[in-house]
Order: C-alpha cells, then sequence, then structure tokens
C-alpha cells in the first residue's frame, strides 16, 4: 500500500529522533525496573546486618537510577515528539506533492471543502501512528526482555513467567479488545455522521421542516440518532475499559505468581530468599511500562482507518500521466473550438454540456451568458484542462487540448475563476507573480487601476482572504491576471460583485490590455456586452443563441426574453450586492 | 435587565453544578467504591509484605502459605474489579451528561435556526453539538472518578503509612505537595506560552488547508511547486514553535519525577538506616512502606493528568453554555418579555396611506377558527432585533385581508426577509405581535393549524435525502396517493424531470441521491404547494439565474396557486409588484409605507427612485 511506504519513509528520515527516543524510553524503563529492585534488594539485604557501606552504595545507586530515569524520560519525551512533529510535516508534503496532480479531478464541486479537511484531520491522525501505536510495543518489548535476562540470573522459571505475563499484556489484551472492537467498529464513526448530517439537514431545512409540519418529527428523530451514538461511544469506551481492567488484573496476576513460583523456589532451596522481594518489585515496575499498550487499539484504529481513507482517496487516481508536451505559440493569439463535447461531472448524474459545438478565432471577444447551471462556468473549465471531456474534444491553435502540456497551458492564460483563491499572506504574495522582477512601483499602480488604491502590497491577507469583501477579492483577481501575459483571457463572472461604474472601468481595462488576444468571459449580467464581438447563450448544456448583442436583441429570442427579465428586476443595486455577500459570509 | 443577567451568569457556573447534582447517588457511590479501592490497595501490599515476610525471614513452610496467597489473589481480583466499577460508573455519569447536553443543543437549534443563522453560527452549532460534547466526556468520564480516587485513596495510604512508622510518613506528607504544584506549573506555564504563540500556531496549521484549497488557483499560477516548500517549512516551524511550548512542560515533568524518585530514595535510605543502624523496624513493616510509598506518588500524578483532562474539557463545557445561554438571552426565548414590551411601548409613529386593504391597526377581528378561506391576517406594532445584532426591524400596525396579493419591495438588507419570517411565525417578535384571524402567533397554541394552511417558497428550497414523491408529499399533512402526487408533480411542469430519473418517482434525490438544479428545486416547492394547496402563499422571488422554462412555470402556477389564497411575496420584479394590491416598501429595517404602485409612485420618492435605478441600471 502506497500510504505505508509514505509513512514508513517519512519515518526512516526521521531516524535519528527515532531511534533516540526509543532509547531513551528503554533506559526510562530499566532504570526504573532496576531502581524498584534494587530497593527492595536493600531492604532483605538489612535483614543480615551487612556492613554499612554496601547499604551506602545500594542508596546512592537508587537514587542516581532515579535521576537517570527522569533524565532519560525528559530526552524520550522531546525526541518522540520532535519526532511525531517532523513526520508530520514530512507527511504533508508528501500528500500535497500527491494531490497536486490529481487536482482538480479528485474535487467534485460539492464536498470538495470536506475532502480537504478530511485529508488535513486524517493526516494529522496518521503523524500519531508512531507515538502511540508503533512505539510502545517497541519499548515495552525491549524493557520485558531486558528485565527478563535479569530475572533469567536469579531463577528461568519467573523468568518464562515474566515472558508469559508480556506475551499476554502486550499482545492477546489489546487483541481480544481489538477483536471486540471490530464487530462494532466504526458504529461510533457512522452515528456519529449521522447525526451531523441530520442536523445540517434540519438547520438548512428548518423551513421548509416548519412549514410543512415535519419539525417536531425531526428534532425527535434527531434526539434518538443522538441518543443512539451516547451508547454506541459508551458501549466502545466500556469495551476499552474492560481491556484496561484485564490488563491490570494481568500485571496483578503474574506478580502474584512470581510470589508463589518465588516461594515454591525457596522453599525448594533453588533461590535464595533474598531475591524474592527484588523480584517481585521488578515484576510490578515492568509492568507499568506496558500500560500504554491498554489504550493503543484505539489509537490504532484510528490511525489505520485515516490511512485505509487517504488511500482509497488517493489511490484510485494513481494512474501516472504522461504530461503531453504540445505548446502554444506565445506570438499568437489562441483560437479556441469545441466540437460536439459532452461533460459529465464524475459524481453527477447527467451532463453539464451536451454536445456542445463553438469556434472561437484568435483575438476574439467572447460572452457566455446563460442561467446557473446552464453549464458556463464548464465550458471555461473544459477549455484550461481543469477537466476532460467525457466526449468530443476541445482544440486550441487546431491542436487537441489533450496533447498540449498543462503548465504551458496555463502559463499562457490569464484566468480570473469565480472562486478565485486567497492566501494567508501579504497582497503582494497573493498576485501570485510568475515574474518576480516587477518593482513594487508598477504593483501599486495595477492596484490603482483595478480600483484598489487604498491597498498595501504589504497589507495582509488572511486565509481565503477572509478580511476582504467579495468585490475586493475579484478586483484582486483582475489584477492578478493582468499581471500575467498570456494570450488567451478566461474571466468567470469577474466583476459579478462590482457596482456599475468599477463594472464598466474593469471591463474596458480588461478589453484594452486583451486587444489583441483571444477572450472569453462568463457573465450572469447582460450589461457591457455591447463590446462583445459575439455572444453564446447556454441552456441545460446545450447552445440555444448566438450572435453579437444587437443580433440577439432583434431575434427576440432566450437572449432577448433574459434581458426584459433582467430589466423588471428591481431593488438589488449591486453596490448593496457586495454588502449582502459580505452578511452571507458572515452569516 | 440588571437582574436578568445576574440570573445568566448564576447559570453559567449552574450548568455543570447542575449536571453533577443530577449524578449524586453515583458520584456518591464513587467515593464509597474509592474508599474500597484504597483498602485493597493497603490490602494487597500488606497481604504481599506478609508473604515475603513469613517465607524469606521466617521460613514458614508452602502448606502454611496457601491461605495467604488465595487470600492475595482475592484482593487483587478485588482491586481490578473496583477500579473497572468506577470506571463504569464514570462512563455511565457522561453518557448521561452527554445525552442531556446535546438534547439542550439539539433542541435550542431545532427551536429557531433562523436566529442564530443570522449570528453567523450554523456551522458552529453543528460543532458544538458534536465535538465540544465529546470533548466534555473526559470530565465526567475521567476526571469524575480519578478525582475522587485521588482524593481518598492517598490519604488513606498516608495513614496507614503513619501508623506504621512517622517518619516514613512525614517524608510522603512534605513531598507530596511538590506534584500537584508542580503539575499545576507544568498547567500555568504551557497555558502562558501556548496563548503568546496562538496566533502563531493557528497561522502555521492553518496553511496546509489554506494550500490544499487554494490548489486549483496554484496550479493555474504555476506556484504548487513553490507551495509545497511553504508547506513544509511552516510545519517545521509549527514543530518549532510547539516544540518550545512542551520543553516546558516536559522539564517540569521531569522536575517532578525527580522529586518522586527522590522522594522514594529518600524512604528507601530512611528505612534502610533504620533498619541496619538503629535496628528499630521489622522487615515486614519496611517492605510494606516501600510497596506502599510508589501507590501514593502515582495516584498523586493520576490527579494531576485527570486535572490536565478535565481542564480541557471544562473549556468545552463552557463553550457548550455559552452557546446555550447565548440563545437563551436572544428574542427567541423571550416570548414573555415580547408580550410585556408590547404594551410598553408606545405605537410607532408610521403613517400609511389608507387604502381598502391596509387599514392601521384594525380592532380585533371576530374570534373564528382557521378555515379553508384565506384568514385575516393582522400586526401589532411589530418590532423585532436579533439582540446583539445591530439591525432593528419595525414595521408597526397594519391588516392583510384575505385574497389579497402583497408585495414586500426594498434594497437588500431592508430586512424584507426578517419581515416575511415574522408574518409566518418563523421569528419570534421582539414586541408586538401578529395574530391570525384574531389569535396571536407568539403565543405558540395554534401554530400547527397555521401552518397547515401556509406554504413558504424559498429562493432555495430544501430537498431532503429521501425519494422525489417523498419529497413532494412533505407538502401534504395527509397520506397522499400517488397520483396525486404525479398531478402536482405535472402542475409544476416536473414531469420531463420525473421521466428523465431512472427510478422515476422513487428516485432518492438530496444530500447522497440525484442532484438537482436551482431551478427544478424551486418547481419541486410548487410541487408541495400544489399539494397542499395553501391559504396563505409566501414566497421570496428569485433574484437571478433562473432558466426561462422555470420561470415561466413559477409565473403560472403563482397565478394558479394565489386565486385562492393571501400571497405575500418578496418582489424584485416589476411585474409582480405592479399587480400586487398592496407593496409594503421597507427601507432600513422600518416599514415606512404601503399601498399600490400608482400610490407608492406618487407619495414615497425613495420607491419611486428605486425602481427607475433598477430599470435604467441594468437598460442602459
Amino acid at each position: 500500500m502506497n500510504e505505508r511506504s509514505i509513512f514508513i519513509k517519512a519515518m526512516l528520515n526521521e531516524r535519528k529522533d527515532i531511534l533516540l527516543s526509543i532509547l531513551g524510553g528503554f533506559l526510562a524503563g530499566i532504570f526504573g525496573v532496576v531502581l524498584f529492585s534494587t530497593s527492595g534488594y536493600l531492604i532483605s539485604k538489612t535483614v543480615f546486618v551487612p556492613p554499612l557501606y554496601t547499604l551506602i552504595i545500594l542508596t546512592s545507586l537508587v537514587k542516581i537510577l532515579g535521576l537517570a530515569r527522569a533524565a532519560s524520560r525528559y530526552g524520550e519525551r522531546l525526541f518522540s515528539h520532535r519526532a511525531t512533529f517532523s513526520l508530520l510535516s514530512r507527511l504533508r508534503t508528501a500528500f500535497f506533492g500527491k494531490l497536486v496532480p490529481m487536482t482538480p479531478r479528485i474535487l467534485n464541486r460539492q464536498r470538495s471543502g470536506d475532502l480537504l479537511a478530511r485529508i488535513v484531520g486524517d493526516v494529522e491522525s496518521l503523524q500519531f501512528y508512531f507515538l502511540r501505536v508503533a512505539y510502545p510495543p517497541i519499548i515495552v518489548v525491549s524493557v520485558f526482555l531486558a528485565t527478563v535476562i535479569f530475572a533469567s540470573f536469579f531463577s528461568i522459571w519467573i523468568a518464562l513467567l515474566l515472558v508469559v505475563g508480556m506475551v499476554i499484556t502486550a499482545f492477546v489484551v489489546p487483541a481480544i479488545v481489538r477483536g471486540s472492537q471490530r464487530k462494532a467498529d466504526g458504529r461510533v464513526r457512522k452515528q456519529r455522521a449521522e447525526l451531523s448530517a441530520e442536523t445540517t439537514e434540519m438547520l438548512q431545512g428548518f423551513i421548509d421542516l416548519k412549514v410543512y409540519g415535519r419539525l417536531k418529527q425531526r428534532e425527535q428523530k434527531l434526539l434518538d440518532t443522538s441518543d443512539a451514538l451516547t451508547a454506541a461511544q459508551q458501549e466502545d469506551a466500556l469495551r476499552l475499559l474492560r481491556g484496561q481492567s484485564l490488563h491490570s488484573f494481568i500485571t496483578f496476576f503474574v506478580s502474584w505468581g512470581v510470589l508463589v513460583l518465588g516461594a515454591y523456589l525457596i522453599v525448594q532451596g533453588s533461590m535464595a530468599g533474598v531475591f524474592l522481594a527484588m523480584l517481585i518489585m521488578a515484576s510490578m515496575t515492568v509492568f507499568d511500562e506496558s500500560a500504554a499498550m491498554a489504550t493503543l487499539p484505539a489509537y490504532k484504529r484510528d490511525s489505520e482507518f485515516a490511512a485505509k481513507r487517504l488511500a482509497e482517496t488517493f489511490d484510485g487516481e494513481e494512474q501516472e500521466k504522461v504530461e503531453p508536451s504540445g505548446m502554444l505559440d506565445r506570438g499568437q493569439a489562441i483560437s479556441v473550438e469545441l466540437q460536439n463535447v459532452t461533460f459529465r461531472y464524475a459524481e453527477d448524474w447527467r451532463p453539464v454540456l451536451s454536445e456542445v459545438s463553438l469556434k472561437l478565432d484568435a483575438g476574439s471577444k467572447t460572452a457566455i451568458v446563460g442561467p446557473s447551471g446552464s453549464g458556463k462556468t464548464s465550458v471555461l473549465e473544459l477549455l484550461l484542462k481543469l477537466h476532460d471531456p467525457t466526449q468530443g474534444q476541445v482544440l486550441l491553435n487546431g491542436m487537441s487540448a489533450a496533447d498540449l502540456n498543462d503548465e504551458d497551458l496555463w502559463r499562457k492564460s490569464n484566468v480570473v475563476l469565480q472562486e478565485g483563491h486567497f492566501f494567508r499572506g501579504t497582497i503582494r504574495e497573493n498576485l501570485l507573480l510568475e515574474d518576480e522582477s516587477r518593482d513594487d512601483r508598477e504593483l501599486r499602480a495595477m492596484l490603482k487601476q483595478v480600483d484598489l488604491p487604498s491597498k498595501k502590497l504589504d497589507d495582509l491577507v488572511l486565509e481565503k482572504g477572509e478580511n476582504l469583501s467579495d468585490g475586493e477579492k475579484q478586483r484582486l483577481a483582475i489584477a492578478r491576471a493582468l499581471l500575467k501575459s498570456g494570450r488567451l483571457w478566461l474571466l468567470d463572472e469577474p466583476t459579478s460583485s462590482l457596482d456599475y461604474v468599477t463594472e464598466r472601468r474593469v471591463l474596458n481595462l480588461l478589453l484594452e490590455r486583451s486587444k489583441d488576444d483571444t477572450l472569453v468571459m462568463v457573465s450572469h449580467r447582460l450589461a457591457g456586452l455591447e463590446q462583445m464581438d459575439q455572444i453564446i447563450v447556454l441552456d441545460r448544456g446545450t447552445i440555444v443563441e448566438t450572435g453579437t448583442y444587437d443580433d440577439l436583441l432583434e431575434r427576440k429570442g432566450y437572449f432577448y426574453e433574459m434581458k426584459q427579465l433582467e430589466q423588471q428586476m428591481v431593488g438589488e443595486d449591486f453596490t448593496d450586492r457586495e454588502r449582502e455577500s459580505g452578511a452571507r459570509r458572515s452569516g | 435587565m440588571k437582574r436578568s443577567e445576574k440570573r445568566r451568569s448564576n447559570r453559567k457556573s449552574g450548568m455543570l453544578a447542575e449536571l453533577m447534582a443530577a449524578q449524586k447517588k453515583r458520584t456518591s457511590m464513587l467515593r464509597i467504591l474509592s474508599l474500597a479501592l484504597g483498602a485493597a490497595t493497603i490490602g494487597q501490599a500488606v497481604l504481599l509484605a506478609e508473604s515475603v515476610q513469613r517465607i524469606f525471614v521466617e521460613n514458614a513452610p508452602l502448606a502454611s502459605m496457601i491461605a495467604v496467597f488465595a487470600a492475595l489473589l482475592a484482593v487483587m481480583a478485588v482491586r481490578a474489579w473496583l477500579a473497572y466499577a468506577n470506571g463504569r460508573i464514570g462512563l455511565r455519569i457522561a453518557a448521561d451528561a452527554k445525552r442531556d447536553l446535546r438534547a439542550r443543543l439539539l433542541r435550542l437549534l431545532a427551536a429557531n435556526p433562523l436566529l442564530t443563522a443570522r449570528q453567523g453560527q450554523t456551522g458552529g452549532k453543528v460543532s458544538v453539538t458534536l465535538d465540544a460534547v465529546d470533548e466534555a466526556d473526559s470530565y465526567f468520564s475521567q476526571y469524575a472518578p480519578k478525582m475522587a480516587e485521588a482524593s481518598i485513596i492517598p490519604l488513606l495510604i498516608l495513614v496507614a503509612v503513619f501508623i506504621l512508622h512517622v517518619p516514613s510518613g512525614l517524608i510522603l506528607l512534605f513531598t507530596a505537595p511538590f506534584i500537584p504544584l508542580f503539575m499545576a506549573l507544568v498547567g500555568i506555564q504551557t497555558k502562558h506560552k501556548s496563548e503568546e504563540k496562538f496566533e502563531q500556531l493557528a497561522r502555521f496549521s492553518g496553511t496546509f488547508l489554506d494550500s490544499l484549497q487554494g490548489l486549483v488557483t496554484l496550479k493555474l499560477f504555476g506556484r504548487a511547486k513553490r507551495q509545497e516548500k511553504e508547506i513544509q517549512r511552516s510545519s517545521l516551524s509549527y514543530r518549532d514553535a510547539t516544540m518550545s511550548i512542551l520543553r516546558v512542560a516536559f522539564t517540569n515533568t521531569f522536575a517532578l519525577e525527580t522529586i518522586v524518585m527522590l522522594g522514594i530514595g529518600i524512604v528507601a535510605l530512611e528505612l534502610a538506616l533504620q533498619l541496619v543502624v538503629f535496628q528499630t523496624m521489622q522487615f515486614h513493616t519496611a517492605f510494606l512502606i516501600l510497596l506502599l510509598t510508589p501507590e501514593f506518588y502515582n495516584m498523586l500524578k493520576n490527579m494531576g493528568t485527570a486535572f490536565h483532562g478535565g481542564r480541557t474539557s471544562l473549556g468545552a463545557i463552557r463553550n457548550i453554555e455559552a452557546a446555550l445561554t447565548a440563545d437563551a438571552s436572544s428574542p427567541l426565548n423571550a416570548s414573555v418579555h415580547a408580550e410585556r414590551s408590547a404594551d410598553a411601548q408606545a405605537p410607532t409613529d408610521i403613517k400609511l396611506p389608507q387604502s381598502n386593504v391596509v387599514s392601521l391597526s384594525a380592532g380585533r377581528s371576530a374570534k373564528t377558527s382557521l378555515s379553508a378561506a384565506p384568514p385575516v391576517i393582522e400586526l401589532h406594532e411589530l418590532g423585532f432585533d436579533y439582540g446583539a445584532d445591530t439591525f432593528v426591524l419595525n414595521a408597526g400596525s397594519l391588516t392583510i385581508h384575505p385574497g389579497k396579493q402583497i408585495a414586500i419591495v426594498g434594497k437588500s438588507g431592508s430586512g424584507k426577509t426578517t419581515l416575511l419570517h415574522l408574518i409566518a411565525g418563523l421569528l419570534p417578535p421582539s414586541s408586538g405581535k401578529v395574530t391570525v384571524n384574531g389569535q396571536s402567533l407568539a403565543a405558540g397554541a395554534g401554530e400547527d393549524e397555521w401552518f397547515r394552511q401556509v406554504s413558504y417558497i424559498t429562493q432555495h428550497p430544501h430537498i431532503f435525502s429521501g425519494t422525489f414523491a417523498e419529497n413532494i408529499a412533505i407538502g401534504a399533512d395527509r397520506d397522499v396517493s400517488r397520483e396525486e402526487i404525479v398531478h402536482a408533480a405535472e402542475s409544476a411542469g416536473l414531469a420531463a424531470l420525473a421521466a428523465e430519473l431512472e427510478q422515476g418517482y422513487d428516485t432518492l434525490v438530496g444530500e447522497g441521491g440525484r442532484g438537482l438544479s436551482g431551478g427544478e428545486k424551486q418547481r419541486l416547492a410548487l410541487a408541495r404547494a400544489f399539494l397542499k394547496r395553501p391559504t396563505v402563499l409566501l414566497f421570496d422571488e428569485p433574484t437571478t439565474g433562473l432558466d426561462l422554462h422555470t420561470e415561466r412555470i413559477l409565473l403560472r402556477a403563482m397565478n394558479e396557486l394565489s386565486r385562492k389564497a393571501t400571497v405575500i411575496t418578496i418582489a424584485h420584479r416589476l411585474h409582480t409588484i405592479r399587480h400586487a394590491d398592496v407593496i409594503l416598501f421597507m427601507e432600513q429595517g422600518t416599514l415606512i409605507g404601503g399601498g399600490t404602485h400608482e400610490e407608492l409612485l406618487d407619495t414615497l420618492p425613495q420607491y419611486a427612485e428605486m425602481v427607475n435605478i433598477g430599470r435604467q441600471g441594468v437598460g442602459s
């Protein structure tokens, strides 16, 4: 499995910290055992009234051991945690690297937020695999073995008893817990997901539920689901508790065994009585180390689940794609053609585009309009190779898009996405310059041109551009596109949150800057399209009309009706639009 | 006002106490079991020491030991069982508490999410019901039983050691306070330091998700490779920042363990001296003390660990409580308050033009029961605010006569939706009331009957997970035949879609099923209304983006449905507005005028301006 190999590789890279933490853990365990057995021995020895100096040596030894134990624990904690966080870093980079070539195919439209949050969470729970799953058995076994060797000097039988105890506590008990867990596996997770989904559905469907008198019923169902979750969680915890109790009883039992066996051996005369207290203390201490084993099954289950889910996410898409080598000529504008293109999102049940054919000349300016869900955005996504057509083909400069090199295509396109992403960082960083040589004066002039004169290049942008209004984000996205030098402009509703005056100015700026290039703009407003060479009207995935603004109005068809409808709209001026979407974002 | 605030803060500290008070029986059981557990712990040590004494010092024959061995094994079994029993009680307390907390949160959510949605917490609410409640778990399941054990058992051991040998007892007594002290120190320092670095930590951990979310943009701008390095850099910085916090914690733990070890060492040394030099002590006693000492320290350490866990979940409990009380203070639970202030508030000074449909605060109409005919809807000095929010709605008084077409008009953010929600009885008024045929909606009674007559078509109708037919049938509050469903679907222009779905009306739609487009959802909501045949139809007109097909069906269906119903529409289309019997014009939360299109054009310059802007803006 690939995820495991990523993990193992990451562990190998951190081997120094890992080995040091194992060493620390081992020493701490051993020192503890020696410390307590020495105390036991010390006290037993006093029965024979030994010379004082042996006692002084022994007690100093006890103290030194105590200090050494605490110090090795410190080292163990430090190194194991550092290793864990370094692993996290390596895992993140590794999975990010894996995700890059799979984007955006892997992201379907509705659930991508979930998916990404899940990947983040899964990677995080994987990081603890080392600390909580792989690490404890190593320490338990090594400390136990050392103790067993130590005990075997005094009695081979007691040593054997300890081995049996180790096998039971470190392997049998966790296996029993794991076994009983397996039966109920995923129940808590399933119930939890169900409760979450139902709660969300209730919140979203509140008005419909209330008006249709289904709210009480739904509330009861939610409470039932919640109770079922609580019961499942309780059962789960009870299983773990049973494991822990079994574990502690076994440790008691082994110490008892050591006592009884030791007593027998002493009576038999095959072991000196002075060692009895020492061996009992040793056996009681050595089991302290295995306490982490009792909770191991829970962590093991979680991280294995995470690994499995990551594997499912990533392995399905594993086929190595050979990067095609086709390049677009920078010296000329790019012509665009769609031949009988049908496109369906992987998770959808019907196509968003059905047998669409269109031809856009090099240097032409085209607007695509239509109601929401008509497939406008999908056309741009296909042109950008963010998705591949289900049928038919996309041609750029007469070359099939499938043969074009992705990165070359993107370098030569100036894109404004509807949901362009903004990162945590400065405005300057968010302009995502490919060419770092642009000086600040030029950048400031650009901000001014897109009507963002008040923004400084060093102003902070938060995750997802949270501290920017929708209008500001759009203007920044436009600036980002204007700073590129591609010959194909692909703009998805670039000005939908701007007021009329700004919109007009920004559109003019875009048209002027792209006058020698090909431009395709998706628009849901019909104003300002007079300047376009061609308007394509889409409805439910097919082209219903094509022509210039005047042509279409004259034809009195779909476009004309949309225009009529738009003129009917009252009360939505677009400075409000920005405010409203701001409120929606915070709401 | 002050009193209510005080009451609230009392409640705040009270929730946990209240939850624990309900568990009095179990908590006293915990204490009794802990006492027994302490006894078993000491008993085990006594029997163990006794055995070694007899075998090693007194050279007792094996046969005489059988009883002692059996007793020891029994005590060990009892000890394991007692620990298990204590844990199980903890789990039961936790389960009860969680059930209770979730139920409270869910009831609150179900009561009225429209209020909380406005406060921007919808997503957060779900996570409070799930994550915070789960986080609260360990307070009840771990902290409570561990604290019971830790407050009883070490004391028992200490008493036992004192009885056996006073100097050893004194050593334990003097070293013991260092453990909670250092534990607290670890807590305080790490908390301090992590708060200091919180911003930094949040930034680091956010980068990964941020990068994943922006991956498409990064690829388009050729920055994916560079971002990979950025992730590595920020993850490593995160590691270093976290490690610097942990190092403090580890150093303190180191000091703590040193103290424990030294404590044990000193006890051992002192015992040895007593045994050898002064010969005042027996082996039996010395060994027993040596066995009890680590148990004593372990218990104290457990207490510290439990305390840490308890603090984290205490934070979660506080979050839950905040969520619960924040809503308790909002108008949601304040219907009493609403009634009271309705009387107290002076009538607002709104001049609505007289017309045949809107009359200023008509007297209580005769109390007729709701029937198939549309009811008279009256607003009485209706006011609303979202608590902390600055938005205030003031709708004054008016009467909506049966069968009329009402359009609510205004800029976005002017309070149109809030007004419609108030009229629908989906939001409780902060002041004044809405009556239907003279009966108040706010009282809660008759709510079911009212909603039986109402259909509300929102801009984004919700599709429930279930079949296509079930989603339509939700419109009726009775059993409906398949024919009726099909008929309603046909009226709403959904016949073609049903034919397209592979299992027709039995196809699963919504979450986990077939996705529907915006236009299809609108039509589905219409089909629900066709099935219901409401006498009051509430409608939030789509602002943009509907396909012309849906557009036409909507228009036709609205005409048909409105023939026998009162229709109240949030209107965005001039067509709808012109044909309305009454237009209610909202500005900044206030209903500033009502009348027909022509009347408002004459009397309200703001209205005239808005209608004109709408036409010019798009038309030019």
